[in-house]
């Protein structure tokens, strides 16, 4: 009943561990893709935090909004994920294809995937600003349009009313868009 | 003591040991393959919508957990009812045990929408949930089988031994009452919201765990080819026999007080006789095949004695098990919510229909899988420690107690 | 027939409910019609709105409580305006692998009818936002969270996705998102392997408007602070009532019903 294994002998099991870890770095080395800052630098002095603190600390800044939002109904914007994204994120590439966190040159994604960190934020939110059927709209930073708004301007425009997800032809009131 | 003169070894590397690794290893594989298709595809590649919220993964997972806390019970009789005969079980049963309640647990994070969020489950408690207390005692479960079995094992903490026990034991009585209450707790389903669902649980664990635990034990014995005496088989056998009686009589209360309200009388119809794929399990499955062929097999007097009607009582008795339990979880979320009492309601969210469920592959092989792990566990584990007796037979047991 | 005597009253009755609410939604401008005990303050109802923003740094309060009164008689359509209204705003409706069975709705237009008497109605049914909500009580996690102003909402942050809510909510106002979803609508975060319910449009709330279904039938919703003895709302149901579903749950739900 008794079955002897085949075992190698350990010198050769080394060796072989040896060869794939090597390969496995020299695999990973090739593969590390540089971040695209560009976007960020570009904006840098438009952010609502110093540079160097938002790189060290923009989840801890998420984080805390986040749960100021959902739980206590705070709805300031400086932190907020939606205003990253809408500063950070172009709808569509120059070519006009969509861009989303799975690609390796959405904002997010492309730190990201450099640095090896796995979040779940765009499971639920938008990762891209929704003008989808509306391709003239303005980059919002430059607009200065959704800050105002959400810092009390006064108008009735608001992000939402703007926007529409595919599929959903009537997704704008015609009277409350104003691009 | 008795089991003083009990030997335990661990079995021999042999070609069998290899050949269920290689079997229940595929079938842990296979539960892998699933839980990273879900992951990937969400729940839509499964047979769980909006209606029926929880499939077949938690029939898998519910049997297993409720299984696992009545394994640890053949200790238990040994340590808290101090019966030297079960004694040399002990360590066996906790193995067991402990291999389920894991098996059971896996099933039912994988199939949670975020099971990367576990960390979540265990740090955020809300502790007016009875599935917070569930996560808490299932926990506490695992280390308290853990420590009464090192309590088993090791001669330097045999005082605490009996505390250890009777520690575990309560345990799983709380933590069976937990399962039983996360149905019984839940106020708008018809055919849950009752306190009787914990001690149903409870009879439910005592007859499955006991199943369970005699397959292994058999199985254990039999292909190491360690004796393996009538005394005990007999013990165990009867045993069962009570055991699926009280679950027997549990199930019998809970519909006939279903059956004295009215407002349960259409949840208790559509079980008990228009129910179709639910009323042939609930009568073909769990009472006939899962209650009175088992309990006829234990006490048919040609039979007496007979192992291998023990062990095809135990297989029916676990197929029973999961018919019965899936006649609750699924049957019961089957039948539609009253949301107005004494009026039909028709919409486009299915509001006063009898939900459609028919599970896919993908939620098989995820259930199964949780089988897999926890038979893969039971099986490393009596290689690696000295869990089985080296026999069991007559003459080696003091069986001059009750 | 008993229920022949019965009609001419109950109809009269009717008529009376449907004069109060005209007035409750139509604020001072009908005025006269109301009975005696019908008072609406001009000034609160007429020019007040019934949402107000808060600052965007001040949190929600206990001090009010979201409640939405709909009387099903002046909808119409059952609600359907309503319900294409949250799917618009919400985004929810059109999964794509979902199957029917596995498709979320944070409303649905529900048709009640009697078993006995076959009297039949149509209504809009969503998360009643209950004062003591049972899907947040068997939350593990504490996801399913009821907020300080009475909006009982999913903290998706921290929804694990084990679907316990669903089975314990009395209304089946709860869905679970079957696959992986993007472009959502970016103040509506939903995604895959978490619950979700109507949140009585939170973020519009916060921002001082009313919720997308209330918006989408006035003549029919009065959408208010039910703490506030001077709002619409509050003046409506105290003249009116507004029936809850499953009221013998003793939830005391903040979405309420005339001519159920």
């Amino acid at each position: 009943m008794m079955l002897k294994l085949f075992n190698p002998p350990v010198s050769g099991g080394r060796l072989l561990a040896a060869l794939l870890l090597a390969g496995l770095l020299a695999a990973c080395d090739a593969a590390v893709p540089q971040p695209e800052l560009g976007v960020a630098r570009a904006k840098a002095d438009q952010c609502v935090e110093p540079t160097g603190d938002m790189r060290r600390n923009h989840m801890q800044y998420l984080l805390t909004h986040r749960d100021e939002t959902v739980i206590e109904g705070i709805r300031t914007t400086q932190h907020s994920l939606v205003e990253c994204v809408n500063c950070h994120v172009a709808p569509v590439r120059a070519d006009g294809s969509a861009v989303h966190y799975p690609d390796k040159d959405h904002f997010c994604a492309s730190c990201h995937t450099y640095a090896g960190v796995k979040i779940d934020c765009f499971q639920c939110h938008a990762d891209r600003p929704q003008v989808m059927d509306n391709p003239d709209y303005p980059h919002p930073l430059s607009a200065n349009r959704y800050h105002q708004l959400a810092s009390g301007g006064g108008t009735t425009v608001s992000l939402s009313d703007m926007l529409a997800v595919s599929g959903m032809g009537s997704g704008s009131t015609a009277g409350e868009v104003r691009p | 003591m008795s089991n003083t003169a009990i030997v335990y070894r661990e079995v021999g590397e042999g070609r069998g040991f290899y050949l269920l690794l290689v079997l229940f290893g595929a079938v842990v594989a296979m539960g892998a393959l699933a839980f990273f298709h879900l992951e990937h595809e969400g729940h839509h590649v499964t047979g769980m919508n909006n209606q029926i919220v929880w499939g077949l993964p938690h029939v898998f997972a519910i049997f297993l957990i409720v299984a696992a806390s009545g394994a640890l019970n053949v200790g238990s009789i040994g340590t808290v009812f101090r019966k030297p005969l079960y004694q040399p079980m002990g360590r066996l049963s906790a193995l067991v045990a402990m291999a389920l309640l894991l098996g059971g647990l896996v099933v039912l994070v994988l199939d949670l929408g975020h099971p990367d969020r576990l960390i979540v489950a265990m740090t955020h408690y809300n502790f007016k949930s009875i599935f917070a207390w569930n996560i808490i005692l299932y926990n506490g479960f695992l280390a308290l089988a853990g420590f009464y079995l090192w309590t088993m094992m090791d001669r330097q903490l045999k005082a605490l031994y009996p505390y250890a026990g009777f520690a575990a034991f309560s345990w799983r009585l709380i933590l069976t009452m937990g399962t039983g209450s996360i149905f019984g707790f839940l106020v708008v389903r018809q055919f849950y919201d009752s306190a009787i669902m914990a001690p149903l649980f409870i009879a439910m664990s005592f007859s499955f765990g006991l199943a369970v635990f005699i397959l292994v034990l058999y199985a254990g014995f039999a292909w190491t080819r360690r004796p393996l005496g009538d005394v005990v088989l007999n013990r165990l056998r009867y045993l069962l026999a009570v055991f699926i009686g009280a679950a027997l009589f549990l199930e019998l209360m809970r519909h006939l007080a279903n059956l004295y309200v009215t407002r349960r009388h259409g949840v208790e119809q559509f079980i008990l006789s228009d129910g179709g794929i639910y009323t042939q399990l609930f009568w073909v499955g769990q009472v006939f095949l899962g209650a009175l062929v088992p309990l006829s097999l234990i006490f048919c007097r040609r039979l007496v004695g007979n192992r291998l009607s023990l062990l095809v009582a135990c297989v029916l008795v676990i197929l029973g098990g999961f018919a019965q339990l899936y006649v609750i979880l699924i049957g019961g979320q089957a039948y539609p919510l009253e949301l107005f009492p004494g009026a039909t309601v028709e919409s486009t969210f299915f509001d006063g229909q009898i939900s459609r469920y028919a599970p896919t592959v993908w939620e098989w092989m995820l259930g199964l899988g949780g089988v897999g792990i926890s038979l893969l566990l039971v099986t490393v584990g009596v290689r690696v420690l000295r869990f089985l007796p080296v026999s069991l037979a007559d003459e080696v047991l003091d069986s001059d107690d009750s | 027939m008993s229920d022949g005597l019965q009609q001419v009253p109950q109809r009269n009755q009717v008529d009376a409910y449907r004069r109060h609410f005209m007035a409750a939604v139509t604020g001072a401008a009908t005025l006269a019609t109301l009975a005696p005990g019908v008072i609406l303050r001009e000034a609160s109802a007429a020019t007040r709105p019934d949402v107000t923003a808060r600052p965007p740094e001040q949190p929600a309060t206990s001090v009010v409580r979201w409640g939405m009164l709909i009387d099903t008689a002046r909808l119409g359509d059952g609600g359907a305006a309503m319900v294409a209204a949250c799917r618009r705003e919400h985004g929810w409706g059109h999964d794509p692998r979902a199957s029917p069975e596995q498709q979320p709705q944070w409303v649905r237009t529900v048709r009640v009818t009697d078993k006995l008497t076959q009297h039949s109605f149509t209504l809009p049914v969503m998360c009643q936002h209950c004062e003591h909500p049972p899907c947040v009580d068997v939350c593990p996690t504490g996801a399913s969270m009821k907020r300080a102003d009475g909006i009982v909402q999913v903290n998706k942050h921290i929804c694990i996705g084990c679907r316990y809510c669903m089975m314990a909510c009395p209304y089946k106002a709860r869905s679970f998102v079957h696959e992986p979803l993007t472009d959502q609508r970016p103040h509506s975060p939903r995604g895959m392997g978490t619950v979700e319910s109507c949140n009585l449009c939170v973020h519009r709330i916060d921002t001082g408007r009313i919720p997308a279904c209330a918006e989408a039938a006035p003549q029919a919703v009065i959408f208010g602070d039910l703490n506030d003895p001077d709002s619409r709302i509050s003046q409506a149901v105290q003249a009116l009532g507004g029936t809850q579903i499953r009221a013998d749950l003793d939830l005391n739900t903040g979405v309420r019903y005339l001519n159920i």
